[in-house]
């Protein structure tokens, strides 16, 4: 037993039906695999223990991720690999931890998230997709003072986009900035409302990286 | 078939439809001797908290060569996805349409799910009509307490579950599989069906009505089918099967924790209580066994919450013992202990500590009736006394809020019995504040009131129901008398009672109404968002069937009623019996107590507390 419970952080990867649970039950099934896995987590000491739980900024519902982190704290030192282990035993499929260690930087550090987006078209649109984002990206935002029109173009930046296989890919970096946030859904909306051979196309969103504020280390 | 993301993406809770979650079950698709999937007619969220429905995945998928998958009824918004994309509904597991399984098995819970089970029959592909099936169609089976009265649905469906289907589903599905080998005739095998125990094939009877409506006769048409069907109970508790893994659902169900089913039956006779009587004889497991499904269930689930149920806990002989030992590590794997519906003469000081980990600050009782003498009538044996005890202890240990649960317009209530549920609040309004240690808050009082809808197999089944306006009088009048602002009071739909009186006790006759339901596109009707009392009465109007002919008229004791060919063990006499004390204001003593003579001993079980029946 440790005389202060020791920091924790996860990396795991969230991809199949687990894409389509929310953050609130991602936390439940967390902290069920933790009971199964008999790690020796710790739990608040008050009259209804659980495991302090902190998950990085919330997946939208429907996109899948290899770059997921959440912390805990545990009562004994346990070898990295032996968690990553015992958690991956524990956890149900679509939910596989990557590497456990000591935080390097705290969440609030975060400010950009690297995305790969597919949306299933029967044509190249890629040149199409290019000169949408070379440009201002107008939409509509509703939040709690209602619906304004906001220029998503300074919190995203794209990084690749190209066509195969009757797929249009494309990857991109979105702002994790508490104020310049860009969800990969307003995004796509974007994109598939303003090129008309992407209307009603099936659209794939993959979040693949995690980075701090100069866009080149990746969050740990 | 897979339901498309963008079909996930636009809909509520797609988590409901993906499946995967943790202790579920995958067999292939091939070399299976017999597929079955496992329909309920709700939302997966209640479906997965349903205990009967995860012991008998278990059981089926224990089976080497059979394959059972979990298919629950899609919420609107999906269910239109469906239809406008032509998608057939398909079970959790391989995606695989219900048209595509050998049987299509529903467990049917409630009357109000009879529309949404035709429904899913239909967006799953399969011939809703019995006599419509062909040799090669799925075989419908379906089992649960409704089955006890099956003739309502029984167009809809090939065979009936009676009684506890550990066994007998496996029966079933293994007389499939040597039907299926020999070449598959539909006729053949449901007339071979219809000889297994506990199993009632609709279409081997044949109902003659009389000239005014009521049952003429109700004979089979073969002679070496049974006449009556006696139900099946698992006799050893012990030995019945029971999982040691839980599908643990990613979206929070009704009860997302560890169910542990202590025992079946109950020792009580409460005369409106269908349950009290159909699961009879009371059998219980011995804590060492229920001591090693809890801890299975804990290890393999990773649940942080554990219920101890059955339909009347503190009855439980060893509930002492068996909390004791629970004790003994749930607290340190951080799993807490929670009990449902509790007696008040059984409600003790020493229980309430050892649940006091409960995160609800909310203790729950069902004094059913207002004054002593209704609740004589009822043989609901606790008395104001009783009530005001429990409550006492329930303040002494913090707490400040009941939930008292009554009912409304049970046989022979008066006006006065209604201003007994006022006064009955009041008294534990007073109790706070004579109790020393209270908390220094003010006391709250919800009373829930259902109306009382008279059920097959109870004492109570030849009585008529109010009708609805006498209802709604009723509740009304409740509610001028409620003054006190720290009584709130609930009271049902009475409408959503009415249609669950007809069904109740419907016969085949009603068959029409759930098909003519169907086509006007209703289902969910036990969802205040989807029930329309009016379109319920168009329908009825519609088919020439008049509601009051099944909800509102009290039965001839000596009238042929549709479930008479169902021997669940407690006999016609019996009930006749408990009708007669129920007029007479007369109290039956629990079994433990002494012997009412019910009949259900004949049925044998081990650990049960028929006097007859202890070696």
């Amino acid at each position: 037993m440790l005389s202060e419970p020791a920091k924790i952080r996860v990396e795991f990867s969230k991809t199949g039906a687990l894409k389509f649970i929310s953050h609130l039950d991602l936390n439940r099934t967390v902290q069920n695999a933790f009971l199964r896995s008999k790690l020796p987590i710790w739990y608040t000491q008050g009259f209804n223990p659980h495991p302090k739980t902190v998950f990085s900024p919330p997946l939208s519902v429907g996109v899948s991720s290899e770059c997921e982190f959440m912390d805990f704290r545990m009562n004994e030192i346990v070898p990295a690999e032996e968690i990553v282990q015992r958690l991956n035993a524990s956890f149900p499929e679509g939910l596989r931890a990557i590497a456990a260690y000591e935080p390097q930087s705290s969440f609030s550090q975060i400010a950009w998230a690297e995305y790969e987006i597919g949306f299933e078209c029967k044509e190249d649109i890629s040149a199409k997709i290019k000169a949408l984002l070379s440009g201002p990206l107008e939409v509509e935002k509703t939040g709690k003072a209602g619906t304004k029109t906001v220029d998503i173009s300074p919190g995203t930046e794209l990084l690749d986009c190209g066509y195969d296989d009757g797929i249009a890919h494309l990857r991109v970096l979105l702002s994790c900035g508490e104020l310049t946030f860009v969800g990969p859904y307003l995004l796509t909306g974007c994109i598939s409302d303003r090129i008309e051979e992407l209307d009603g196309a099936e659209c794939f969103v993959h979040r693949k990286a995690v980075l701090l504020a100069d866009k080149k280390t990746h969050f740990r | 078939m897979k339901i498309p993301e963008s079909i996930l993406k636009k809909v509520q809770k797609p988590a409901r439809y993906t499946g995967g979650e943790w202790g579920q079950i995958v067999k292939p698709r091939e070399g299976m001797a017999a597929r079955v999937a496992f329909c309920f007619p709700d939302t997966y969220e209640i479906g997965m908290s349903n205990i009967g429905m995860r012991i008998l995945y278990d059981v089926l998928n224990k089976c080497e060569n059979i394959a059972c998958e979990r298919c629950f009824a899609p919420w609107d918004d999906m269910e239109e996805q469906l239809r406008e994309h032509k998608i057939p509904l398909c079970t959790l597991e391989n995606s695989d349409p219900l048209y595509d399984f050998d049987i299509v098995a529903f467990t049917l819970q409630y009357e109000l799910c009879y529309t949404t089970m035709i429904n899913m029959l239909e967006l799953g592909g399969v011939e809703i009509l019995s006599s419509n099936r062909k040799n090669d169609d799925p075989l419908v089976l379906v089992g649960g307490p409704c089955t006890f009265n099956s003739e309502p649905f029984a167009d809809f469906v090939d065979a009936c579950i009676i009684g506890e289907g550990e066994e007998v589903i496996v029966e079933f599905t293994n007389l499939y599989i040597e039907h299926k080998k020999a070449g598959f005739d539909r006729e053949k095998f449901l007339h071979e069906a219809a000889k297994i125990e506990g199993v009632y094939v609709p279409a081997m009877y044949k109902t003659e009505y009389n000239d005014d409506g009521t049952i003429k006769s109700f004979e089979p048409i073969y002679q070496d089918v049974p006449r009556t069907v006696r139900k099946r109970i698992m006799k050893d508790m012990d030995k019945s099967p029971y999982p040691e893994k839980f599908i643990v659902p990613f979206i929070q169900t009704v009860q997302d924790r560890i169910t542990l089913e202590v025992y079946r039956g109950c020792i009580r006779g409460c005369r409106f209580c269908q349950a009290g009587q159909i699961f009879r004889p009371v059998r219980e497991k011995s804590v060492e066994v229920l001591c090693d499904q809890a801890r299975k269930l804990a290890d393999s689930t990773g649940y942080g919450e554990m219920t101890l149920s059955s339909l009347s806990i503190s009855d439980y002989t060893c509930i002492s013992k068996l909390t004791d030992e629970l004790l003994k590590w749930t607290d340190d794997e951080k799993i807490s202990l929670s009990l449902p519906s509790l007696r008040v003469d059984s409600f003790t000081k020493e229980l309430m500590d050892k649940i006091s980990t409960v995160r609800t600050g909310t203790l729950t009782f069902a004094p059913e009736a207002g004054t002593q003498r209704l609740r004589d009538v009822i043989n609901k044996n606790v008395f104001e006394d009783d009530l005001y005890r429990a409550c006492r202890v329930a303040f002494e240990g913090g707490k400040s809020q009941v939930k008292l649960y009554f009912m409304q317009g049970l046989p022979t209530e008066t006006d006065e019995d209604l201003d007994g549920i006022n006064a009955l609040c009041e008294g534990v309004i007073d109790t706070f504040y004579n109790t020393p240690g209270r908390v220094k808050k003010a006391p709250q009082v919800t009373i829930s009131c259902a109306c009382f809808i008279p059920k097959p197999f109870t004492a109570f089944q030849w009585e008529p129901q109010c009708d609805m306006d006498e209802l709604l009088r009723k509740q009304q009048y409740l509610k001028g008398k409620i003054m006190n602002r720290k009584i709130r009071y609930n009271y049902h739909d009475a409408t959503v009672s009415r249609i669950e009186a007809v069904f109740a006790r419907g016969d085949r006759k009603l068959g029409a109404a759930l098909l003519e339901a169907h086509k006007r596109g209703m289902r969910f009707d036990s969802w205040e968002e989807f029930f329309s009392y009016e379109k319920w009465l168009e329908v009825f109007d519609a088919c020439c069937i008049d509601p009051a002919f099944y909800a509102n008229r009290e039965r001839a004791e000596d009238e042929i009623l549709p479930w008479d060919n169902i021997d669940i063990g407690v006999t016609k006499e019996f009930l006749l019996r408990e009708k007669h004390n129920a007029h007479a204001g007369k109290a039956t003593p629990n079994c433990r107590e002494k012997c009412a003579g019910c009949g259900a001993n004949k049925l044998g079980g081990e650990r049960a507390c028929c006097p007859s029946l202890q070696k």
